[in-house]
This record gives structure tokens, sequence and C-alpha cells, in this order.
């Protein structure tokens, strides 16, 4: 799972799929489903966050419009979620999948970002545990000069 | 971070291609996991998977791209042949359509990987004798016009699987031994890694540490 999230396309495909995307839209004013898709595909795997936002923001589009490539479009957000760390959002759609098919490709997303999301929150805690110590700390001092204040 | 010494000496990069349904994700699940599945969905871009082999006494690590088959797909997963140093070319023997669909995947691989590219052709469902509609000297003689590799396998029975991905992985070993294969040519498809990198360069370095602080 992890080589395929890390895998980042190629920078000469993103710029034939976004020329082709451009191409349509100026040639007859709108753009097909396919070459939207072909588009956001490459978005996603992008190695910038902008651009799999992007993507993201066409495939939202895709799914909400047409609900025969529902299943490719709503895979593609999780994935595309995953890899800005939008884990929520991406768990979200995980679940939205699986609950209309069950698909062992999905539940291995799933996990992964389920493990991925419990280490942020692992650090979130270390951090926290940090602060509590720091806090501990400061307040351990004021109540020493507390009882120093009041043996005097 | 200390480098930790790799468990493996090489990394072949495969993919899988073929026409929808053919068996491909089941090849491969068969291949990692040894299991097969009877009701597998459609894969939707591309999955992934991976095992540690051994060739000669070399232990080489598979990462395998495994496409979807579904025309939709066919143009975006363009991007997974390049740097492929395997590809495995799969047909279902039991529907014509996906053998005579065999000469545009074999122009697209040709187009988009090596010449030093290892092909190999599976027809898939060999355990499906009853129904079979493409003739095993047939798909032999297609596979020697084009210099493919070939076997007939089935991912049900697991007939041949091991066979179709170590073969392939053999040829290329030995193309690498035979200078065919340029290692340091980006899209080769194969990195090399020895296997216990840093240590002796480490402490190397630490001996001329030492003679530095003597002086
Ligand atoms: N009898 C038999 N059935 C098989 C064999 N291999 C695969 N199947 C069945 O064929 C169907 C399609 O297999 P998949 O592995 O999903 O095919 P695919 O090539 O990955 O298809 P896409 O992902 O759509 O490109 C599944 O229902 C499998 O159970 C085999 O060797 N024998
Ligand atoms: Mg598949």
């Amino acid at each position: 799972m992890e080589e395929l999230l890390n895998d980042v396309v190629p920078q000469e495909d993103l710029e034939r799929f976004e020329k082709k995307y451009h191409h349509e839209q100026e040639l007859d004013g709108e753009v097909s489903t396919e070459t939207k898709f072909e588009y956001a595909f490459c978005l996603v795997r992008s190695r910038y966050t902008n651009d799999i936002r992007k993507g993201i923001m066409i495939l939202e589009e895709l799914a909400r419009l047409h609900p025969d490539g529902r299943r490719d479009y709503i895979y593609y957000l999780a994935f595309g979620n995953a890899r800005i760390k939008n884990y929520t959002e991406g768990l979200k759609y995980c679940r939205a999948f699986l609950e209309i098919e069950s698909n062992d490709q999905v539940r291995s997303l799933e996990e992964y970002i389920k493990k991925q999301s419990d280490k942020e929150i692992a650090k979130g805690m270390a951090v926290a545990g940090g602060a509590a110590l720091v806090l501990g700390g400061i307040l351990a001092i004021a109540m020493a000069k507390n009882n120093r204040n009041r043996d005097k | 971070m200390t480098a930790a010494p790799y468990n493996y000496n090489y990394i072949f990069k495969y993919i899988i291609i073929g026409d929808m349904g053919v068996g491909k994700s089941c090849l491969l699940h068969q291949f990692t996991e040894k299991k097969f599945m009877a009701n597998c969905p459609h894969t939707i871009g591309v999955e992934f998977g991976t095992r540690i082999i051994e060739v000669d006494d070399k232990k080489i690590k598979l990462q395998i791209w495994d496409t979807a088959g579904q025309e939709r797909f066919r143009a975006v997963t363009r991007s997974y042949y390049r740097g492929a140093a395997g590809a495995l070319m799969v047909y279902d023997i039991t529907r014509r359509s996906t053998y005579n669909h065999l000469s545009s995947w074999l122009t697209d691989t040709r187009n988009l990987t090596n010449p030093s590219t290892v092909i190999f052709l599976i027809g898939n469902k060999s355990d499906l004798e009853s129904t079979r509609e493409v003739t095993y000297e047939e798909a032999k003689e297609f596979a020697d016009e084009n210099g493919l590799m070939f076997l007939e396998a089935s991912a049900m029975t697991g007939q041949n699987v091991e066979e179709a991905f170590l073969e392939t992985a053999r040829k290329i070993y030995q193309n690498i031994q035979e200078g065919r294969l340029d290692l340091n040519a980006s899209e080769s498809g194969v990195q090399h890694r020895p296997s216990q990198p840093s240590r002796t360069s480490l402490s190397s370095e630490a001996t001329n540490v030492k003679d530095q602080c003597s002086c």
C-alpha cells in the first residue's frame, strides 16, 4: 500500500492529460467525463498538494454527476485524501465504498489510512505528553515556592 | 538513521497487463498469498504486490504492479509500464477476444518499455479445459514469432503460476549477467542493492577519522 501511495505520476503524463483537458475545454467549452477522470487520476498521484486538491475537486464533481463510474471516483477520492494526510475524509470514502461493495483493494487502503492516522494521533499524544511534563514541572516549582513561603 | 542492511540484492519491477477479467489480480494473489480469490472485483486503476524470491543464491524483491484491464484505465495505466524489467501479458484461454487483443497490448509494451524488458505471455484459466477457445499450439506460435516466453497457467489451481513469475526473473537476471541490461539506466526496472551496504565503508571511515586524530 505504501508503494502505491508514494508512487508519483511521471511529469510528462500529468502534462499530457492536462493538455488534453484544456484542449477540450477550449474546443468544445466542456470536457468529457473520460478526460476529466484521466486528468484527475494523474493529479491525485502528483508530488504537489495543490495538484492533489485539484484532482479531488474534479473527482468530487464526477462522483456527484456520474453514478456509473462512482466506485472508481470514490476509491481515488480516498486515495487522494490519504496522500495529503486528510485521513478522516479518506476513511469516510473507504467506508462509503465498503457499504456498497465488499472489496479487498479498498479494505487494504482503509487499513493503511487507519494505521497512518493512529500514528499521527500517537505523535499528537507524545506532544501532549511533553506539554503535560512541562506544565507539571512549572506547577511543581510553583508549589515548592508556595510551600517555602508558607514555611516562612 | 543508520542504513539497515537490505534483505535482498536486487529489486525487479514487473507489470501485469491484459484485458479485464483474464485473471491478472488472481495470478498476483496466487503468487504472493498462495490463495485463489473466487469472486474478485475489477481492479480500480492499479494494485500492488511484492514477494522476495531467490535466483542463483541472490535474493530478489519483486515489485509487481497489477493494472486494471477496464478500457477507461487504458490510457492512464500506461504510466506504469515505464521502467518495468518484466511484463506479464495475460489472456484468458476460454475467451478468444482476450487473445485477439494481445497484439495491441504487445504494441503498448514495446513502445513504453525498454528493448531489454522481458515479456512473458500467460494463457490463464488452463483449468477450464472444456470451454477452451484458444489452443496451446496457436498461442505458442504467436509467442515464438514475437520472441515472448510463454506458459499456460491457472490462478485457480496454481499450476505454472510460480514458474511464470520465476522464469521471468531468471531471464532478467541472465540479461544482467550477460550485460544486456544496463543497471545504471534509470528505466531498466532493476535496482541493485549491495547486501551489506555502508558496513565496510563506515568502518573504513572510522579508521580514517582515527588516523587523522592521532597526528
Ligand atoms: N476458473 C478460473 N477462474 C479464474 C482464474 N483466474 C481468475 N479467475 C476468475 O476470473 C475472474 C476475473 O479475475 P481477476 O483476477 O479479477 O481478473 P483481472 O484480469 O484482474 O481483471 P481486471 O482487474 O478487471 O483487469 C474472477 O472471478 C476470478 O475468480 C483461473 O485460473 N481459473
Ligand atoms: Mg484485476
